[in-house]
């Protein structure tokens, strides 16, 4: 590749890094061409660094915003591997709930605070409101707050939207959940306003400090530490723990470890599936 | 890719064997049906990559509840709608209800031909994407186990060193039986 291409493409993976932790190595530079090519030509740019500029330059983040759209990997599905799900119904729900229980008052329905960090489109929270909603049908006991967020604008759009194609919609679903917590909506489906109710969606950058942030219980963390380098991760990490209750749970990605990133928290074995305990 | 299967429906007897004769002619397994009720009966029993139909028919079964027969039976079927007079409202709710295209009567062979490349071109791309998928799912689950494996192995190791390097920390002890109690704790 030409030395000025190669710097060109260097000054926009510098900012993507900047502005959403993503790292974009030379090895990506195809990555970048790809996706940020449609934005070059609407925007009527030169270089990337052009791009860049404008970006920076843009008061109210509409070229940062679509760069970040158009780089961030979205793919998700529903129920994703299964596994983590089920121990979530199985192990971890059912001995949260027991601690809370004993610890509660009896008057006040009991906190439940979960996290779907970098929830992409929205299928992670859905399905654990779906695991919520399938284990206690009795929600108004518990005080659950379920977070889904992203840095993605037009994924925190769908997610909120709540509506899924039937590719989205085939993978990861049963039949049986499907006609239970989603209604035909032309062609697509739209999840439940029940299940819809129960999360609130907001855009957000896990690598910014979660300043005020009251404490979670439970916190997905799956397929996004992938794309930073080893320092966000190590940063990334950190902050959960922060946030996370003392006996909190924290689940990653099914190929992803915390080994030699955060040694604060315990890796313990459940089915055939990993979750993360603080030590 | 195999040859595509093809079921035409039209109550014109015209447009029927125009479209049986020239799709063969391009190389397509074609069959035909004279009207909504007897594509129904074909649908139910056989697999139809692509569905050609005219809107309007005769006996109670329309274009619009063959294209549902068929996205009932198997969403892979991809339906093709005829329609005589443009009627943009009749269009909208085809498309809605899951056709791939329509296209206006008398049929433009140049037009439907180009909707069958098209239909092929996708198909082949859907293949593609889940023939990736299946390939990222068989090797993440491998990677999974692998690291999950690894992840306690590393925890379960850490603890053993811990331990070690007390004892070994441990003034108290004898040095001679420090040795003895390191192989106990790695023994175990
Ligand atoms: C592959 S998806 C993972 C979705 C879901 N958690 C799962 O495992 O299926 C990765 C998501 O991370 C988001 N993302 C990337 N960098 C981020 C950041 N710094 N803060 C928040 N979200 C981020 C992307 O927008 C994308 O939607």
């Amino acid at each position: 590749m030409i030395k000025d291409k190669r710097d060109d493409i260097k000054e926009i993976s510098k900012y993507i890094l900047d502005i959403s932790g993503i790292n974009l190595d030379e090895s990506k530079a195809y990555l970048i061409e790809t996706r940020l090519g449609g934005l070059i030509k609407e925007y009527e740019c030169s270089s990337y660094k052009e791009l860049r500029s404008k970006a920076e330059t843009d008061s109210n983040k509409t070229i940062e915003n679509k760069i970040i759209d158009a780089i961030s990997t979205n793919e998700t599905l529903f129920f994703r591997d299964r596994e983590p799900f089920e121990v979530l119904q199985h192990k971890i729900l059912p001995d949260l709930i027991d601690r809370r229980t004993e610890k509660a008052s009896g008057l006040l329905p009991i906190p439940i605070r979960i996290w779907s960090a970098a929830c992409s489109t929205g299928q992670e929270a859905y399905s654990i409101a779906i695991v919520l909603k399938e284990l206690l049908p009795d929600l108004k006991k518990y005080n659950v707050r379920l977070f889904g967020t992203d840095i993605s604008d037009s994924a925190i759009a769908q997610a909120s939207y709540g509506t899924y194609n039937k590719f989205e919609i085939e993978r990861g679903l049963s039949k049986g959940k499907l006609e239970k917590y989603f209604i035909p909506n032309g062609g697509n489906w739209k999840i439940s306003d029940e299940i819809r109710a129960m999360v609130s969606f907001n855009k957000g950058n896990i690598l910014k400090p979660f300043a005020g942030v009251e404490k979670l219980d439970i916190i997905f963390c799956r397929n996004v530490a992938i794309y930073f380098d080893l320092e966000e991760r190590k940063k990334l990490f950190e902050n959960i723990a922060s946030v996370l209750e003392p006996d909190g749970f924290l689940i990653v990605g099914s190929t992803e470890s915390l080994t030699g990133i955060c040694p604060i928290f315990e890796p313990k074995r459940y089915l055939r599936t990993i979750y993360y305990q603080l030590k | 890719m195999k040859q595509l299967k093809i079921l035409a429906v039209d109550d014109d007897p015209f447009t029927l064997k125009m479209l049986d004769k020239k799709l063969a002619k391009e190389g397509y397994d074609i069959e035909t049906a004279s009207d909504g009720v007897e594509a129904g009966k074909l649908i139910s029993k056989k697999f139809y990559d692509i569905i050609i139909t005219d809107l309007v028919m005769p006996g109670g079964v329309d274009g619009i509840d063959v294209l549902e027969a068929a996205k009932t039976k198997n969403k892979q079927t991809e339906v093709i709608l005829l329609t005589a007079h443009a009627s943009v409202e009749n269009a909208v709710e085809a498309m809605r209800k899951g056709a791939f295209d329509y296209l206006q009567k008398p049929v433009n062979f140049y037009e439907l031909t180009l909707c069958m490349e098209k239909i092929k071109n996708y198909k082949k791309l859907l293949k593609n994407a889940q023939d990736l998928r299946e390939a990222m799912d068989v090797t993440e689950q491998n990677a999974a186990q692998t690291i999950q494996l690894l992840e306690m192995n590393v925890a379960e190791l850490n603890n053993v060193v811990s331990e070690i390097r007390q004892v070994i920390m441990n003034q108290s002890i004898d040095p001679n039986k420090c040795v003895a109690r390191v192989l106990d704790i790695v023994s175990s």
